[in-house]
């Protein structure tokens, strides 16, 4: 295995560990509740990471599409990213139609990373939130999702890609990206919450 | 967690209240606890959610600010990156400013509706995160005064509104006479402390104190489905504060109060009157608080009528109340308690013309009056202010009738009511039932 990827992968594996035990520490140490539920603990959950994720179901979704169908189209371009580290790791070969298909994900995702990033620096409501760690998590992952992209048209950009990847799982448990490990727990505990005091499912969806 | 604790006694900045603060976080830190605090990615969505932003458009009211005001403590104090280099991540050190800001908008400007939390983008439970932001105050004592001293009162007198065993029970006997000639019924009774009754009913002390006739409608349903029920003349309070200020260990002792006396009575089920925080914080938060499960089923009044409506208990004539009735959803007992269709199913049943205000059920927008705001002068300004929402909501139904399950959104109902000219009349869901009631 060649330097680049030997890197990516300590790094990876350093991140990996800590945002494992972050997760470790965030399913342990709940209180006994016992008070007696009025619906259901596991429809609740259910419903947190399925139905109740609808944005037609959340105004932050559907009181913001645009900011909405960037940040999935942004998400969607990072896990495409992981994708093609394993691919490059693995070297696997793929058809050419695949190639075709994540370079007008990664362009899309760039594009909504930099309007993301934009939206942060431009709107008052934003930078009011937002501290330094804000900017830079948004601006490191649109530089991976870029690199990403680059490195599909030239062969040259492994090594980068392998390096910047690197650097991006180490920075991962550092700041807000680390809602990575946090992000379905939340659902969880959100699903549970409802679900017990028979809140979720929705009654239509009951 | 022990390291960030020895850590907080060791450092010299920290003043011993602050450190109390500190503690009380570092002992809260549960799994749920800090997947909430961790989650928050600053996407700032979550404004329309809040009563607050809505009707201000300050940046302070947005709900993930709100988060941020207690896990920016929290990365301080519990994070490597927030003990090196806090400025990165927005890590605050938990100061005079930081505690004076968070006692504003904490107390002052969030009713703890949880309608963000519903919508949060990611899913976090940012009433929660502000329940537990209450509780580091409370811990301090720097809880604004006028809810302090309502917890204080529950706690001395055993009601939160100190009304006297006397007068309680005064007003229950006069009750008691009017709802004899009501339903002409000498034997017609509103029983005190009758040992083995099959329900076990509490009242919002603002009954025998403001409100009394809904005591009287209360009985009158319960005398036409034939019930097996009692009050105690000891403790009845169904209200609980402590919820509202943060302390658990007061909100433990006001929970094993009543416990002890639904105990005492031997009654199968503990009925809870209607109210917003109190069902809320008796069935679901009390037994976390105590770490006891009860011996008893607990559910609140209006699940008990839907109940009796659906099993012919009681009989209503939807006639008798031929004016348009709207429906007000308490926020705690909605949206966090569950309780969202019975109230429509009971409405259905005893008005002719029942219309929806919107948004409803765990979409509703809080009244203004929740969180303990109705407590807090401090902060009467703008609980009126935020209250513009409810009000217009209201006046685009064109409703005669305001129904809502909730002594505390009745109050501030009345006073929107009053300051809005909104020209309506605001009813509980026990008397508007106890009206269409069919006595045979």
């Amino acid at each position: 295995m060649q330097l680049p990827q030997t890197v990516f992968l300590i790094c990876f594996s350093i991140s990996a560990v800590i945002l494992l035990f972050m997760f470790i520490k965030a399913i342990t140490r709940n209180p006994i509740d016992p008070s007696e539920a009025k619906g259901s603990k596991t429809k609740g959950i259910v419903y947190s990471i399925t139905a109740g994720m609808s944005p037609l179901k959340k105004e932050t979704a559907n009181k913001h599409w645009p900011t909405y169908i960037a940040g999935i189209s942004y998400h969607s371009g990072i896990f495409l990213g992981f994708f093609w580290i394993f691919i490059h790791l693995s070297n696997i070969p793929l058809v050419s139609l695949i190639y075709s298909f994540s370079r007008v994900i990664f362009i899309i995702s760039v594009m909504c990373g930099m309007g993301i990033l934009l939206k942060r620096i431009i709107n008052k409501k934003l930078r009011y939130l937002s501290n330094p760690d804000d900017y830079i998590s948004n601006a490191l992952v649109t530089g991976f999702l870029t690199v990403s992209l680059l490195n599909l048209y030239t062969i040259d950009l492994k090594p980068l890609l392998f390096y910047y990847s690197a650097f991006l799982f180490l920075y991962i448990p550092i700041g807000k990206l680390k809602h990575a490990a946090y992000f379905i727990l939340a659902r969880i505990y959100l699903g549970l919450f409802y679900g017990k005091r028979g809140v979720w499912p929705l009654a239509k969806e009951k | 967690m022990a390291f960030s604790k020895r850590k907080v006694k060791k450092d010299k900045r920290l003043t011993e209240n602050q450190k109390k603060g500190l503690d009380l976080l570092d002992e809260k830190l549960s799994g749920k606890l800090m997947t909430h605090l961790n989650s928050c990615v600053h996407c700032g969505l979550c404004g329309e959610s809040c009563l607050y932003y809505l009707h201000y458009g300050d940046e302070k009211y947005l709900p993930g600010y709100k988060v941020d005001l207690i896990s920016r403590i929290y990365r301080r104090y519990h994070t490597v990156t927030g003990k090196v280099i806090p400025g990165l991540v927005g890590a605050k050190d938990f100061d005079d400013d930081a505690i004076q800001e968070m006692i504003d908008v904490i107390y002052g400007g969030c009713t703890m509706c949880g309608r963000c939390s519903m919508h949060c983008s990611v899913g976090i439970d940012i009433a929660f995160l502000v329940r537990t932001a209450r509780s580091m105050l409370a811990e301090m004592d720097l809880v604004p005064k006028g809810l302090q001293s309502t917890v204080d009162t529950a706690v001395k007198t055993g009601n939160n509104m100190g009304i006297p065993k006397e007068d309680y029970i005064d007003t229950l006997q006069w009750l008691e006479e009017d709802l004899q000639i009501e339903v002409d019924d000498p034997n017609a009774s509103i029983p005190l402390d009758k040992k083995g009754s099959k329900i076990f009913y509490t009242l919002n002390p603002r009954e025998p104190k403001f409100f009394p006739m809904s005591i009287s409608a209360a009985a009158m349903i319960f005398y036409a489905a034939k019930e097996s029920w009692t009050l105690s003349s000891h403790y009845y309070d169904v209200t609980n504060y402590a919820y509202y200020s943060g302390d658990d260990t007061i909100g433990a002792l006001i929970t094993d109060r009543l416990r002890e006396e639904v105990e005492k009575i031997r009654a199968e089920t503990l009925v809870l009157a209607e109210c917003g925080h109190g069902p809320r914080a008796i069935r679901w938060e009390g037994p976390r608080w105590t770490q006891k499960k009860y011996p008893f089923k607990t559910i609140t009044l209006v699940e008990l009528i839907a109940d009796y409506i659906r099993t012919d208990r009681i009989k209503l004539d939807p006639r008798k109340n031929k004016e348009t009735v709207t429906l007000h959803d308490p926020c705690n007992l909605v949206r966090s308690g569950g309780v969202i269709e019975e109230q429509r199913y009971i409405l259905k049943h005893a008005v002719t013309n029942f219309i929806e205000m919107y948004p409803n059920r765990e979409n509703n927008f809080c009244c203004g009056g929740g969180g303990g705001q109705l407590s807090m002068g401090e902060y009467a300004e703008r609980r009126m202010d935020v209250a513009q929402l409810k009000a217009d909501q209201i006046r685009e139904t064109g409703a005669d009738i305001v129904v809502t399950p909730c002594h505390n959104c009745i109050d501030q109902l009345m006073e929107v009511n009053k300051d809005y000219e909104l020209g309506v009349k605001v009813k509980t869901m026990a008397e508007i039932v106890a009206d269409a009631l069919v006595i045979e």
